[in-house]
Parts: structure tokens; C-alpha cells; sequence
């Protein structure tokens, strides 16, 4: 495990480093989550403004200014996608030199956004969180959260990260049959920003489609650790919604190497 | 004799790509058929190469060189044949392989393009578990080879190619692979920095017996660095020698040119028209050139001879370069497959 850490642990770290290479790169991207956040805080205010209830899809005007800021954070943090990755390794030839050295290519993807999630869960994300529990606190007049949810909410962000990671490999590996995979991200993104419930609550959708999501992995990358953090399921609840992570981990994990060992085999390198 | 330490038998390797209409009406009917070409890029190679051989590795433009590369470094899986590097089959156990083998890819990085050059020598020691000892001797070795202290600190994006490649070439060895592949890694290169590249791989070979697999078009990198040379065209072996073997077979024959002190008399012109025979003579402004085959008579007799019918200013012998003679076995073989 040690030595395990010490090989691809410098994936991670190098990540991290090449985050603060670019300095107006660093802060458009702050500046740029924060544009998004906002646009999204003031459209849900703006409907909560004009409804007649003060409940919306269960729930109420602060908790929906919590899911705001909470999803917005966790699915930034979590969906760092890998299959653009394997896109352009995979257009531009440069597979072949991952696949000259003794590592393992999906565990080498898996740290390097190991190592952008680092990064974003301090810049901004942590401060945000700060930000969002004072304000929690003394505007909404809100509890503070307490440690037991907090710590069950990082866990289940933790196993976001994993399964929206390995969901997003199997993705990627059809880079590896079309050649090209740019369009179809963008269908992807635009898919999961329903699915995961980071565009809308997935308590506002019809019970039907609702009960069709709970079998499919989507939810638990977004939505999940955030009914968590809002205190939304009891505690038996948040145990079979973590458990139920850790089962999609594995699923995902296994399918994935399973498409690996198939795809292998056809690889064809780009560009002489 | 010692074993073989790369063998490939009876290798092809096959790539099916869908096919492609000319034209926009084309492009649109490329959407919807399913029709595929097949195309041969390595069709039924085998040869055997020694531990400590350095070999060139020749062939015209997509002559199907980096794909064998590729096969024997594990990335392509070949379609049919059996392909053994160093006991392992590459595609079967590449993480395994790939602790034996290093490789350059000429028109490709495996440095880390935004962060200093020092980083990724960190990242790969970690890799291949270079011990700290190692490492720091053989790191010396290389800034004294390869010049490296220069441009450590700076990121990788900002190195010219020259240095990017010297780089690439240190990062290839920095575990001492049992087998190094250098795909061109001359190719847009000044002579200084072709040199010192050369020059890094050939004490390589010498102090670890490391054995070198290059293809190149700069055929000077052949010549001075291999023994031994494997031509492909087409996917196909051609021609598989020691470089002293082939240049016995095609390097026979030589040109020598004189240069007059004096125009020549008629009577010296008929002596020279009666020399004929194997020697073949080519009229100039000044002087004669002389073509003749090396096996059959020597340079100082067709020397003597001229000498004895005219005094001579300059005599300059040119020998055929490999460059024409790979040129020959590239013509030749397209004759016989058209």
C-alpha cells in the first residue's frame, strides 16, 4: 500500500502543483464558480420569490439556498472528469506513452483527479463551507451542523468521487472505439446535470422517474451527500445511502476493468 | 552464443478503419455506411536480436517501423505471430515489460509538460523504484552526456526540442532498461544535439550492454551507431544485415574523378578509350570520372592506370554512400511488388 502510494501518489501531487502554474487560469476559475453559483442562488430565489407556498419539492427557502451552494461545491469537486482525458490521450496519440511505463493507466487517472479533487475541495470549496455554515448559522438561525453528519457527508463525497470517476472511465473507453469523444462528453454533462440532481433537486421529479433513479448510479454522485449535509434521511437512511455508494463503487470499478481487458487489445495509436 | 533476448516470428499486424467517401457528399455517406478497410501494417516479420546489439531500424515513410516499436513495447496487440521481448510478451504482461524496456518517441513527450523539468525524473524514480544511489549516478552521468543542469528548473513547455529530446532520451533511461526504443529520435534536430544524443546512447550501449532498437530516416545515426541493420517496406523485411555486410553487397561500386594538369593530346585520348572494359568513363570539362565495381579491380589500379596515360592535378574517390544504397534496396523492392 505504501509503495502502492509512493508511485502514483506524484500523479496527484504534480496535479495540484500544475493547478497553480497558470495564474489567470487560477482565478477566472475561482471567478467563474462563483459567477455560476450565484446565477443559480438568484434563480431558485427568484422562483421561491414568486411561489405561493414556502415549500418547494420539500424544501424550504434555506434549504434550497443550502442545496444551491452545497451541490454546486460537491459536484465540482467530485465530477472531475477523466474521460476528456482519455479523449485527447486517445487523439493525439499520447496513450502510448502511459502505456510504456509499468503503471496501471486507470489508477494513474484516478490520482490525477485525486489531485484536482485536493485542490478544489480547498480552492474555494473549504471556504465556501466556512462561509455557508456561518451564514447558516447567523442568517438562517439554523443548528450547526453537527460532526456525525459532517463526517457521514465526507464520506459520502468521497464515494461520489469514486463512482462518478469510475463511471466516467467506462465512458472514456469509447474514446478508445470512436477515436473522438468531445461531443458525446457534452451530451454527458448535460445528461448528469439532471440525473446527479445538481440542476434541480431530485425530489422535484415525478415519484415514477424518481423510483427509476434510485437503481441507477447518478443520484449518489451528487444528490446523496447532499441530502446528507441537509439532515434529509435518518440515520438508518444515511447508512443503506452509503452502503449503497460503496456497492455502486465496486459495480463500477469491475465494470470497468472488465471493459479495459476487451479494449486493450484493439488499441490503435494516432499520429504515427 | 548467447540467447535471444527480442524475438519476433511471422508478426502481422492489421488496422481496420472505416472507410472514407472524397468529398462533402462523401463525408455525409461515411455516416452511414459500414464499410471498413483493412490495411497491413506489418505483414509476417521475424528476426532475433542479441542482448547488446544495436540495430537500425529502416524503412520508408509508413514502411510499418513504429508500429513493430509498438508491439514490442506493448502498447499494439499483433493480429497474428508471436512477438518476445526479454522472455515476456509485451501486450500479455506490458506492466511487467515495461520495467525492461525504454522508449523515445521522436515526435511525442513523456515529460510533464507544465511542471520544471526535475519533476518528472522525481515522478519517474518513483515509478521504477530507482534506488536514491542510483539514481543521483545516474542522473550525474546524464547532465554530463547530455548537458541536462542547463534547463532543470525550467518548466517543460519552454524547452526547445533539442533540449526537450535530450531530456526525453535521459527519462527513457533513467531505470537502465534492458532494452531501449527510440522511435527518429534525431528527427528535427542540430547537428551538435544530434551528436550528443548519439554520443549518450553510445556509451550506454557500452557500460550496460543495453541493447538498441532505432528507426530513423537520418541514415548518419545508423552508420555510426549500429552494427547490424533491418530494412522494412511495405511491412515487410527486405533486407537484414550487418551494416559491413550490406555495404559489401550494394557498396561495391566506386567513382573516382581526375582532374587534368593539362588538356590531353589525341593521342592520350584514344589510349584512354582503349581502357574500357570494366571501367566505365564519364567525359568532364576538366577531367574524368572513372566508375568502376570494387570487386573487380581496386582503387590503386585504376588509378595507376589513368596516371600512366596523363599527369594528373586532383584525384577525389568517392565510395556510395549508404544513403544510395538504401535508396537502391527502397527502389528495388518497389520494382518487384509493382
Amino acid at each position: 500500500m505504501k509503495k502502492y502510494l509512493r508511485i502514483y501518489w506524484p500523479f496527484a501531487a504534480n496535479q495540484i502543483k500544475s493547478n497553480f502554474v497558470y495564474k489567470g487560469r487560477f482565478y477566472l476559475f475561482i471567478l467563474r464558480k462563483f459567477l455560476g453559483m450565484f446565477i443559480y442562488y438568484y434563480l431558485w430565489m427568484a422562483i421561491y420569490a414568486s411561489a405561493s407556498s414556502g415549500e418547494l419539492g420539500g424544501f424550504s427557502r434555506s434549504e434550497m439556498i443550502l442545496y444551491v451552494f452545497m451541490s454546486y461545491t460537491i459536484s465540482d469537486m467530485v465530477m472531475v472528469g477523466i474521460s476528456s482525458e482519455i479523449g485527447y490521450d486517445v487523439t493525439d496519440g499520447s496513450v502510448a506513452m502511459s502505456l510504456t511505463k509499468p503503471i496501471d493507466y486507470r489508477t494513474r487517472l484516478v490520482f490525477k483527479s485525486l489531485g484536482v479533487m485536493i485542490y478544489r475541495a480547498v480552492v474555494p470549496t473549504l471556504f465556501i463551507w466556512i462561509g455557508l455554515e456561518i451564514y447558516k448559522v447567523c442568517k438562517l438561525g439554523m443548528p450547526v451542523t453537527n460532526p456525525m453528519t459532517m463526517t457521514a457527508t465526507l464520506l459520502s463525497v468521497l464515494f461520489s468521487f469514486f463512482i462518478y470517476i469510475f463511471f466516467d472511465y467506462c465512458f472514456g473507453m469509447l474514446a478508445f472505439v470512436t477515436t473522438y469523444i468531445f461531443g458525446m462528453n457534452i451530451i454527458k454533462n448535460a445528461t448528469l446535470n439532471f440525473l446527479t440532481g445538481r440542476l434541480i433537486p431530485i425530489s422535484f421529479f415525478p415519484t415514477a422517474l424518481q423510483k427509476i433513479f434510485s437503481f441507477l448510479p447518478f443520484t449518489a454522485m451528487t444528490y446523496v451527500p447532499v441530502m446528507i449535509y441537509l439532515g434529509k434521511y435518518s440515520g438508518m437512511q444515511v447508512l443503506e445511502q452509503l452502503g449503497k455508494q460503496a456497492l455502486w463503487v465496486v459495480v463500477l470499478y469491475l465494470f470497468g476493468s472488465f471493459l479495459w481487458k476487451k479494449i486493450e487489445r484493439r488499441i490503435v495509436i494516432l499520429g504515427g | 552464443m548467447s540467447e535471444n533476448l527480442i524475438e519476433l516470428n511471422n508478426v502481422c499486424k492489421e488496422f481496420v478503419t472505416a472507410k472514407h467517401y472524397p468529398g462533402f457528399k462523401g463525408a455525409v455517406k461515411g455516416l452511414f455506411s459500414k464499410e471498413t478497410v483493412t490495411k497491413t501494417a506489418v505483414d509476417d516479420i521475424s528476426f532475433a536480436i542479441q542482448e547488446g546489439e544495436m540495430v537500425g531500424y529502416i524503412g520508408s515513410n509508413g514502411a510499418g517501423k513504429s508500429t513493430t516499436i509498438k508491439m514490442m513495447s506493448g502498447i499494439l496487440t499483433p493480429t497474428s505471430g508471436s512477438c518476445v521481448v526479454n522472455g515476456l510478451e509485451p501486450y500479455r504482461e506490458r506492466k511487467k515489460n515495461a520495467r525492461n524496456i525504454g522508449v523515445v518517441f521522436g515526435q511525442r513527450t513523456q515529460l510533464w509538460w507544465d511542471l520544471p523539468l526535475g519533476e518528472t525524473y522525481t515522478v519517474l524514480k518513483e515509478i521504477y523504484e530507482v534506488s536514491k544511489n542510483d539514481f543521483e549516478e545516474r542522473m550525474a552521468f546524464f547532465n554530463d552526456v547530455l548537458n541536462l543542469q542547463e534547463f532543470m528548473h525550467s518548466t517543460v513547455r519552454t524547452l526547445s526540442l533539442g533540449q526537450r529530446m535530450r531530456a526525453d532520451l535521459a527519462a527513457a533511461l533513467l531505470h537502465n532498461p534492458k532494452v531501449l526504443y527510440l522511435d527518429e529520435p534525431t528527427i528535427g534536430l542540430d547537428v551538435v544535439v544530434k551528436d550528443r544524443i548519439r554520443q549518450a546512447i553510445r556509451e550506454i550501449n557500452q557500460n550496460y550492454n543495453t541493447t538498441v532498437i532505432l528507426t530513423t530516416h537520418d541514415l548518419n545515426d545508423i552508420e555510426e551507431l549500429c552494427q547490424r541493420i533491418i530494412i522494412i517496406d511495405a511491412g515487410k523485411k527486405i533486407y537484414d544485415a550487418t551494416l559491413d555486410q550490406l555495404k559489401c553487397d550494394y557498396g561495391d561500386s566506386c567513382s573516382v574523378l581526375f582532374e587534368w594538369k593539362q588538356n590531353l593530346d589525341s593521342n592520350q585520348e584514344d589510349m584512354l578509350q582503349t581502357l574500357g572494359g570494366q571501367l566505365v568513363l564519364h567525359k568532364q570539362e576538366k577531367g574524368i570520372q572513372v566508375c568502376f565495381s570494387k570487386k573487380e579491380c581496386s582503387v590503386a589500379e585504376v588509378i595507376a592506370k589513368i596516371m600512366g596515360i596523363a599527369e594528373v592535378k586532383d584525384v577525389q574517390i568517392k565510395e556510395t554512400e549508404l544513403t544510395d544504397i538504401v535508396k537502391r534496396i527502397y527502389q528495388g523492392s518497389e520494382g518487384k511488388t509493382v
